[in-house]
Parts: C-alpha cells; sequence; structure tokens
C-alpha cells in the first residue's frame, strides 16, 4: 500500500511535466529521425572488400521495360548482385556494390530527383525536367522505340478520321510527344487533335473493357501489344517507327553521384553488365531462355510476343551502336534533343530551355559518350577512379 | 491526471509548439536537403513554395483561348466529384443503414454482403469501376459513394440498433405514431447527429479514394496534377496542394461539426 501511494504521489507531482515530457521527446524524436535517415547512402560505402578495399555503393532505380529488365536478368544470372553488401562477377572486377531498386517509372523518377538513387533508367524525354534540379549524366542509350508506342484505334481508319476524338494516353510523357510528332510528321495540326490524359494500363483495360467513349488510345508496350491480343477490333492506326531514334531509353547517372569515388566505375559496370546481357539475346543457345526471362515480369507475354518486343523495342547492343547516336552531328544531337525541349517548353513542363551537351560537364543534361568508347576499347578498371 | 484540464495559457502555447515543431522539422529536411543538392526541388524551401503558389494560381491558356489556373481547375473539379461522391454515399447508406436498423428482413438481406464489401479496398477494385461506369464523372462519383458507403452504413445501423432506445419507440407507438413518423420523428431524430459524425470520419477515406483514381483516370483534378507534378519533380506545387487538401479537409470538417451543433443542439460536445 505505502509503496503504491508513493509511486501515485509522484505520477501526480510529474503529470504537467509530463506533457511537457512528451513534447520535447517528440522534438528530439523528430530530430534523431531526420538525423538518421538516408544517413547510409550518404557515406556511399558498402561493407564488402575486394582485395581489402570497400566496394562503394551505388545504386540504380530501375522498372520494368524490355531494355531495363536487362538488369534484372542480370542480377538472375549472376553478373551482378542487385543485394546491398552482395556483388556478382562484373561488380567485383569493377569493385563497386551495384543496388538494384526495382519500382515503378513514374517512382524511379522520384528516387532519382531525391538523391534516393544514384542512376535511374528513364528515356531522353523525362529525365530533362528532373535534371533541372539535379544535374544528370546520360552514360548509356539502351534502346529505341520503334514502334513500341503506337495509337490504338478502334472504328477509325485514318489519321483525319481522328480529327476531333479524344486519344487517351500519359500527358507531358513520351506518349503524348509521340503522338503529336507523328501528326506534325503527316501534315496535320496536333491542336485539331485533343489528347486526353489517362494512365496508359488504365487507358489500356478500358479499352479491353470496350468502353464506349474510348475510341482511341496512345500507350507503350506491353499495354500494345496487349490491347492488340485482347480487343480483336482494335489496330494500330501509326506508331512510333517513323520517329525511330527519338524516343531513347537510356541509363542516367546524377552528376553528383559520378563525381563520388568509384562512380565512374560504377557506371562503367553498368555498361558492361548491359552489354553482357545484350550478347546473351544474340547467342541463338541462350536467346530463347534470356527474353522468356525478360519478359516474365514486363508482361504475360510469351516468347512469341517477346520477340517482337525487341524489334519494336530496338536495343542498342553494342557501344558502336550507343556511340553512333550520339556523334557529333547525328540527328539525335541536332535535331532530336531540340526538337524534345521545344516539346517540353511549349507543355510548359519546364520553366526555361534547360541546356544540353554532349560531353560538357556544365551542362544540366550531359550525353556523356566516354563510357561508352571506354567499354568499346577494353579499359581497364584500375585506371578508372 | 489524466483528463485533468490544463490552464488556457499552457493549452494554446503548446499547441502553438505543436504547430512550430512541425515547421521545424520541415525546415530542418529542406536545410539538410539543399545542403545536398543546392537546386533541389524535392523539399523546396519558402522561396521553392512560394513559386510553387504563383504556379498554380497562373492564369494559363492563351490569349485567344483564356484557361483558368491550374487550382480553380483542379478545386472544382475535385471538389464536385467528392461532393457527389459524398452526397450520394451518404444518403443511400442512410436510406439502407435506417432500413437494416428498423427491419429485419433487411438486417438479413445486406448484412452479410456489406460486412463482406466492407473490407474490401475499393482501390483495388478501380477497374471493376471503370467496367461499370466508364471513365467520366460518373466513375468517380460511384467510388467515393460505394467506398464510404460499406462501413458508413454499418455504423448507422449499429446506431439505430443501439443508440435508440425500445422504449422511445414503444411510447410513440402507443402515442399512435405510424411507423413513418417513428422512423422520422424518433429514429431519424436521434441518429442525425451520429450520422454527420460519420460523414465527417469518412470525408478522409473519400479523398483517399477520390484523388487514387484522378492519378490513374482523370484529365483534372488534385490526383491528376499532383502525380503529374511528382513525374516532373515539381515538389512545390505538390506540397501546396497537399496543404490545400489539408486545409480544405479541416474545413469541411469544422463546417460539419458546426451542421451538428446546430442541428442537434442536445447532442452536446
Amino acid at each position: 500500500m505505502k509503496l503504491q501511494g508513493i509511486l501515485v504521489h509522484c505520477f501526480r507531482r510529474s503529470s504537467t511535466f509530463f506533457s511537457v515530457g512528451l513534447a520535447t521527446g517528440a522534438l528530439i524524436g523528430g530530430v534523431l529521425l531526420t538525423g538518421c535517415t538516408k544517413s547510409e547512402s550518404d557515406s556511399g560505402v558498402g561493407k564488402v572488400t575486394v582485395n581489402g578495399v570497400a566496394a562503394p555503393q551505388f545504386t540504380l532505380a530501375w522498372s520494368e521495360y524490355p531494355s531495363w529488365s536487362v538488369f534484372g536478368v542480370a542480377d538472375e544470372q549472376g553478373l551482378i548482385d542487385g543485394n546491398p553488401g552482395a556483388l556478382g562477377s562484373i561488380e567485383e572486377k569493377w569493385n563497386v556494390d551495384i543496388v538494384l531498386n526495382l519500382a515503378d517509372y513514374d517512382t524511379c523518377i522520384g528516387q532519382y530527383g531525391t538523391n534516393e538513387a544514384d542512376a535511374v533508367c528513364i528515356t531522353n524525354m523525362d529525365i530533362v525536367a528532373p535534371s533541372t534540379s539535379r544535374p544528370a549524366v546520360a552514360i548509356l542509350p539502351t534502346s529505341t522505340s520503334a514502334g513500341a508506342d503506337a495509337c490504338i484505334v478502334v472504328g477509325i481508319n485514318t489519321i483525319d478520321e481522328l480529327k476531333g476524338v479524344s486519344t487517351h494516353g500519359l500527358e507531358k510523357s513520351v506518349s503524348q510527344y509521340c503522338f503529336e510528332r507523328v501528326l506534325e510528321i503527316n501534315g496535320k495540326q496536333p491542336a485539331d487533335y485533343p489528347f486526353v490524359n489517362m494512365d496508359p494500363a488504365a487507358a489500356a483495360t478500358a479499352m479491353q473493357t470496350a468502353q464506349a467513349e474510348i475510341q482511341s488510345i496512345m500507350v507503350w508496350n506491353p499495354f500494345v501489344m496487349q490491347t492488340l491480343a485482347d480487343r480483336k477490333d482494335s489496330k494500330v492506326l501509326f506508331d512510333s517507327t517513323s520517329i525511330k531514334e527519338e524516343i531513347i531509353d537510356m541509363v542516367v547517372v546524377g552528376k553528383d553521384s559520378l563525381g563520388k569515388p568509384g562512380g565512374e566505375r560504377f557506371a562503367y559496370a553498368v555498361l558492361e553488365t548491359f552489354y553482357a546481357v545484350n550478347k546473351l539475346i544474340d547467342t541463338p543457345a541462350t536467346r530463347d531462355e534470356t527474353l522468356v526471362a525478360l519478359g516474365a515480369k514486363f508482361s504475360k507475354l510469351g516468347l512469341e510476343d517477346m520477340k517482337k518486343v525487341v524489334t519494336q523495342t530496338q536495343f542498342y547492343n553494342s557501344p558502336d551502336q550507343g556511340l553512333a547516336l550520339l556523334a557529333d552531328g547525328s540527328k539525335f544531337r541536332t535535331a532530336t534533343m531540340p526538337a524534345v525541349a521545344e516539346f517540353l517548353v511549349s507543355h510548359e513542363m519546364v520553366e526555361a530551355k534547360p541546356t544540353f551537351g554532349f560531353g560538357d560537364a556544365s551542362a544540366q543534361l550531359n550525353f556523356d559518350s566516354r563510357f561508352l568508347s571506354g567499354i568499346r576499347d577494353g579499359i581497364a578498371p584500375d585506371s578508372v577512379k | 491526471m489524466i483528463r485533468r484540464s490544463i490552464p488556457y495559457w499552457l493549452f494554446a502555447s503548446l499547441t502553438a509548439t505543436g504547430i512550430i515543431v512541425a515547421m521545424l522539422v520541415y525546415a530542418t529536411l529542406s536545410i539538410r536537403q539543399t545542403r545536398i543538392n543546392p537546386s533541389q526541388n524535392v523539399l523546396p524551401g519558402i522561396k521553392g513554395l512560394a513559386v510553387g503558389i504563383q504556379e498554380i494560381t497562373k492564369q494559363r491558356g492563351n490569349e485567344k483561348k483564356p484557361k483558368p489556373s491550374w487550382l480553380v481547375t483542379d478545386a472544382k473539379a475535385t471538389y464536385w466529384r467528392l461532393l457527389l461522391g459524398l452526397s450520394a454515399g451518404s444518403i443511400v447508406s442512410i436510406l439502407v443503414g435506417v432500413g437494416m436498423g428498423a427491419y429485419s428482413a433487411a438486417e438479413a438481406f445486406f448484412s452479410p454482403v456489406i460486412t463482406f464489401m466492407a473490407k474490401i479496398p475499393p482501390t483495388a477494385m478501380l477497374a471493376v469501376y471503370m467496367v461499370v461506369f466508364g471513365t467520366k464523372l460518373e466513375m468517380y462519383v460511384a467510388l467515393v459513394a460505394f467506398g464510404i458507403f460499406f462501413t458508413m452504413v454499418q455504423s448507422i445501423y449499429q446506431a439505430v440498433k443501439k443508440d435508440v432506445a425500445a422504449d422511445h419507440i414503444d411510447k410513440a407507438y402507443t402515442l399512435g405514431a405510424s411507423e413513418f413518423e417513428v422512423i422520422i420523428e424518433v429514429i431519424w431524430r436521434q441518429v442525425l447527429p451520429r450520422v454527420i459524425e460519420n460523414i465527417r470520419l469518412h470525408l478522409g477515406p473519400a479523398m483517399v479514394f477520390l484523388i487514387a483514381a484522378e492519378m490513374l483516370f482523370a484529365s483534372e483534378g488534385f490526383g491528376y496534377t499532383i502525380r503529374q507534378q511528382s513525374r516532373l519533380v515539381n515538389m512545390n506545387v505538390v506540397y501546396i496542394y497537399l496543404a490545400i487538401l489539408g486545409l480544405s479537409g479541416l474545413l469541411i470538417d469544422w463546417l460539419l461539426l458546426r451542421l451538428r451543433r446546430w442541428l442537434c443542439p442536445w447532442f452536446g460536445e
């Protein structure tokens, strides 16, 4: 009884202090939380070591897409190990710890913007806006859309018939860009062709379930192939074949991350991984199983469909092809990127025209072909910082 | 001691401290992020947020075809959908809930399905809503309405069953009230404050469902702009929108509270 009395007394006395204490605790907790978050990625140093040297850790955010699922396949094949603190053969060679972060495309862009990821798989158009707040270096073009983006219609036969009909697709994205560019090439006014925002997965589902108001959608793969398979009366009105090499899928590294110790080794390791899996695709003995592995998570498409997918998403399967895209005086350099910049400004995606560079470190978005030529020439890991 | 009231000055200053602490945490995060990357727009400072306000209130379109600002367009779209969805959901919940509480037949018929459906997140079956209601206004209204219906109807039905004393009903019958009069004059009057409370509680979930659907299907509305601007890493715009959503939630909540006190003063605080 006596003890209980003392305890009650103590609690009574402390009740006012208790609430103040609670507030102080919350404050301290908040500050601690602020201090703790991300301290791990700040250091950038993993626990694994090669020859006694710690392998620095770099994160690659990727989403399921034919030429990006390559990294998932590389992880399954043991070329790299996507878990932190574990190394695959290529990681050992370059002495970096590549951490794979699989997420939705939008989430990947967010992770790049928040410095959560060192590198991201992204298109040449979508990287422009994030690069204005976090300067970016494009190190590797992985593929170009050659039919992977398509306008699918029902009950419409010509582009002229599409006039005034709403096309549903993701606004301010590759889809809208492709839509307007193809109209322009065909001598039409994009203003006469309304483009209404809808998530591509939702638009594809809407068309597959035969929603009356959805007569036309502009989506990318796997939605293109799945819609065509699931709705028999739908067909492709036009696709990205006529603007080949304008929509480029890439791997982009933050300029800050590239400058960290081991950043360039990370870049080389990413390139080597990409080309190693490409070799598996190009070798007849391993082609089919690699394609199936690529498509496994990307879609419910089988081997035959995946063979079509990789023609519509044309891989840059050697450093030479990547170098050709970025070469001096190439169409991509002189026409495509300026047109992309124009599109971004006219669609209010960026405030001011962003700066591009090709091997220009001061540009917000720098296409750096150094790594492509390094891999082509077989640069030695020891000579890279 | 638990529940002992504290002096007003202490209460007020603790309230202010809470708000200041929240702001300080944000400021700390923002400053730290700026130190990592000076041109970051992920946790914008005051200047960045001011630019965000400008962005959303700026007149859009061109001179020939002027369009209202994002804020006006999005607020109109979202709040109209919310209003229709909340109203439809509440009205149906009231009708079914009172019916279930009053009549055993209705209780037997609806109870199992409603209890089952209440556990299914409506956002997970967006495709079903799309197939049935299309992709336009009807879909948002249906999603919000059904989203709140299954849980709201359960609490209204419970309120009718538990909160209305049996002898009140008996007395009304004794005084010669018809069945309809009992429902309106005895049951409805007593559950009205619970109904308003329920609408208040369901504001949050309704907003979650609506924003999720807008992120996928809409070409205007808060969800649409938040997703699009997140993709462009314009977080200054996104946070202003979130703040507006929070504040408007507070306002609607407060209005409903006032409405309850005005309609049912006997219910107390």
